[in-house]
């Protein structure tokens, strides 16, 4: 398991070359200039000139790359052209944030999915199966853009129960949390549900029903863990879906995270910014899965990793 | 059957409930309530300040806000008029020379009286090469500043410059204050009513009294200027209470809405952002004063102005407003009237084909929050057989393409017009960009004569029967279609008394609005 670990990271090496190497490009091909949104349309032309050089960005494009990709080989993200600042330490004092939204809504995503996809995957077809899968429908379509609102309307506004914006205590995690997991939640549901379904019908099941198990123990004890395997592949799959449902959430929230970064530096034209940023994202996604894989081995003893 | 499951499950409800409470419990939840420190208000803008020092900062949020917190030597009235500010009294010996008397005792926050030191010293340092600051082309026209003694300033210019009362509007900075370059996280501080005494970008700016200037009872002692990007969510905060102040960030579709509410009041004034349809006079068809006008013509602005704005903005005859000094309101307009339109249009020898088209095809340029205008226009401008292509872009890849004379007709609006000097920026062919900001390539020697004499005329008679007809010319020649004057929204907790608006849209009344009711403003200062 420690050489599929070690091998897993060194994998990571091709995947950030390949994740840098486009993002550069794409940032650097789409029309826009970073020192014309720094400086004003108004600055002097001696002044944009001025400002291209010392940022290096009047020097042919290839050579920017080099100096970017050999930068990243010694861990240095570069400097934020509007902010000033290292983009690591930006990226450092963002993220845990990023983590902390995702984390939660993931919790919120697997706390709604559990008992939703078993109580429709233990009795298809039956009332609890349509309302679960109701809920799923609902939480698959309604985008974040306007979930968001609508849990600030009801819980901050109507309710008054919890804060509209801003990071603070646990109280303002709940709606961002739950405006990321729904989605995910949904999706879990109903694997979950799928998942039971075809286990209910394999031979160990009825050996246990036979055995003179009930029909909830013979699910809880041997249906449920068969069924998880495929859940915790999806888990670890969904993470890409869950770390861009927090660009939205974080700009709808006045949540200081990564993608509330990611799209100032976008509008910016800050291309450092947005080369770090999209890079966290894509490591994040792959030890993600990494740990995914693990996890799974350990779920079903079948799966040995080497 | 229901009551027979729930006595045989008690035990297990029981333990759901007191798992649920727990959660509850640790969330926080309850009867939420926002803590609010007494004398803060809270206002929501959408964009970070892109500096925090006035010395370069150029967008309309670091300029609003920077105007709390620092002063300048002048400053605009309601009319767009220059009034003394940090100047007791300004004399102008020469038409290329000012002479600026400074008040006395005049103190930044940190205690330090501001001196004409000072002041020369904020030039200095926005003029020297290293400091790379944009608002350094604003005043090239400066060719000397000098301090006789502590308390006058001397500009001269090195020709006459009529606007150049507007060199005097930088915010003075205490000498010594360093670039803001790496590792001078700090902003710099002022003589203003306000200190910022904490920043965090995309986050807030938090500013708190100077203790140095006088402010009225009541009056707040400290400001948060909360960074909201969604427009939804800004509603919503005012809704609940949470902020106290949004000034032209509000979706004219929730108003009414706002407005509903007891607590909250929303006051409309005249505003002097002017928005336009401009055109690309490198394309030949749009070099036919035939066709603009028939696109003035095709656009219902009443309609849009009453049904998309709801009312918030005025029918605009030109980019100066009816409140600034230079306005001259006897232009030809072009209120809607399909019917020219079409005479136009054939008289350029754009016939109309079976299909009612005309073969005029432009594309249109615009922003995500500009396109719903966008699908107004093209459906206006199909009755009359024009073709309207949108094509909808990032603000920064729109912002590159109109800067590079990419598109055909665009809008866009200019905020904070205070002198007609502005005509200049625009509508001279010899402000191109990167040289100025006529990004529709509008050449007309005329026009050229016109604001180059109103920039050079110094007596305000003379630049006024100039201006009247430089926006007469632009009426007839129509660079630009002028759209309407954008009033100015701002939607208020009731507990802020006396906010005077600005034509501008200036926060600078923040500072003298007090509050009413629990948790109001803090005693005056000595």
């Amino acid at each position: 398991m420690i050489n599929y670990g070690v091998r897993r990271l060194l994998a990571l090496v091709p995947v950030a070359l390949g994740v840098a190497t486009l993002t550069f490009a794409i940032i650097h091909l789409v029309p826009g200039d970073p020192v014309v949104a720094m400086l004003g349309e108004t600055a002097a032309p001696a002044n944009i000139v001025g400002m291209r050089h010392q940022l290096g960005l009047d020097r042919p494009l290839l050579e920017q790359y080099a100096a970017y990709l050999g930068g990243l080989a010694v861990g240095d993200l570069g400097e934020s052209i509007s902010y000033r600042k290292p983009v690591s330490r930006l990226i450092a004092e963002r993220f845990p944030a990023t983590i902390e939204l995702a984390a939660a809504g993931m919790l919120v995503a697997v706390f709604l999915a559990f008992p939703l996809g078993i109580i429709a995957g233990s009795n298809p077809g039956g009332a609890g199966d349509l309302g679960a899968m109701g809920f799923a429908i609902v939480g698959i379509s309604i985008p974040h853009i306007y979930l968001g609102p609508l849990l600030m309307i009801l819980f901050s506004l109507d309710l008054r129960w919890l804060p509209l914006t801003g990071r603070g205590g646990l109280e303002h995690l709940v709606l961002p949390a739950v405006t990321v997991g729904t989605a995910l939640a949904a999706i879990l549901a109903r694997m979950l549900r799928q998942s039971l379904i075809r286990v209910r019908e394999s031979d160990y099941m009825r050996t246990a029903l036979s055995k003179g198990l009930s029909a909830r123990a013979a699910l809880v004890r041997h249906g449920l863990k068969n069924a998880l395997t495929s859940v915790v592949t999806i888990i670890g799959l969904q993470m890409g879906a869950l770390l861009s449902g927090t660009l939205i959430t974080e700009m709808i929230f006045s949540w200081p995270g990564i993608g509330r970064l990611l799209i100032s530096a976008i509008g910016a034209r800050d291309y450092p910014v947005v080369e770090g940023c999209v890079l966290t994202f894509a490591i994040t996604y792959v030890i993600v899965n990494m740990a995914t894989d693990l996890v799974y081995a350990i779920v079903d003893p079948r799966v040995r990793i080497s | 059957m229901l009551t027979v499951w729930i006595s045989e499950n008690t035990a297990r409800l029981r333990l759901v409930a007191q798992i649920a409470a727990a959660l509850v419990a640790l969330a926080g939840c309850g009867r939420y309530r926002t803590d609010r420190s007494p004398g803060t208000i809270q206002v929501d803008i959408e964009t970070s300040p892109t500096s925090t020092d006035p010395r370069f900062a150029t967008d309309a949020t670091s300029s609003r806000i920077n105007e709390l917190i620092f002063d300048s030597l002048v400053k605009t009235d309601r009319n767009g008029q220059f009034v003394g500010h940090l100047a007791d009294r300004i004399e102008r010996p020469s038409p290329t020379e000012i002479v600026f008397h400074l008040k006395h005792g005049v103190r930044f926050s940190d205690g330090r009286e501001l001196t004409a030191a000072d002041v020369i010293f904020t030039y200095d340092s926005i003029l020297a090469p290293e400091s790379m600051s944009a608002k350094r082309a604003g005043i090239e026209e400066l060719k000397s500043i000098d301090a006789p003694d502590d308390y006058t300033v001397v500009m001269t210019t090195a020709h006459p410059y009529a606007p150049a009362l507007e060199l005097a509007t930088e915010g003075i900075v205490p000498a010594g204050t360093p670039l803001p370059s790496k590792g001078i996280a700090a902003a710099p501080i002022g003589s203003g009513p306000f200190q910022m005494v904490g920043y965090a970008r995309d986050e807030a700016a938090q500013l708190e009294r100077n203790p140095y200037c006088i402010y009225p009872s009541g009056a707040p002692r400290s400001i948060l200027f909360k960074i909201v990007p969604d427009p939804t969510v800004r509603a919503l905060e005012l809704a609940e209470g949470v902020c106290d102040f949004s000034g032209n960030n509000i979706e004219y579709d929730v108003l009414p809405w706002l407005g509903s509410h007891q607590f909250l009041e929303v006051s409309k004034t005249p505003g002097t952002t002017y928005k336009y349809l401009s055109f690309n006079f490198r394309d030949p068809r749009l070099r036919d004063v035939r066709v603009r006008r028939a696109i003035a013509y095709a656009i219902d602005r009443n309609t849009i102005v009453n049904t998309i704005l709801r009312g918030t903005a005025r029918i605009a005859t030109g980019m100066l407003s009816p409140e600034n000094w230079a306005y001259d309101g006897n232009v030809t307009t072009y209120s809607y009237d399909p019917k020219k339109a079409r005479q136009l249009l054939d008289q350029a020898r754009y016939t109309a084909g079976s299909n009612g088209m005309r073969g005029l095809r432009f594309e249109y340029k615009t922003t995500p929050e500009g396109a719903r205008l966008g699908e107004v226009f093209q459906a206006m401008l199909q009755r009359v057989g024009i073709e309207l292509t949108i094509r909808t872009l990032d603000f920064a890849t729109y912002y590159a393409d109109i800067q590079a004379g990419s598109f055909d007709l665009t809008s866009l609006q200019w905020v904070g017009i205070n002198d007609p000097n502005s005509y200049c920026m625009v509508f001279d062919s010899k402000k191109t960009p990167p040289h100025g900001q006529n990004r529709g390539y509008y050449s007309n020697p005329a026009m050229d004569r016109l604001v180059e004499a109103g920039m050079s005329t110094v007596d305000p008679e003379a630049r006024k029967e100039i201006y009247g007809q430089v926006q007469q010319l632009a009426a007839e020649e129509l660079p630009y279609v002028s759209l309407w004057w954008v009033d100015n929204v701002a939607v208020m907790n009731r507990r802020l008394v006396g906010f005077d608006a600005y034509p501008n849209g200036s926060f600078r009344s923040l500072a003298t609005v007090t509050l009413s009711g629990p948790g109001g403003g803090g005693e005056p200062s000595q």
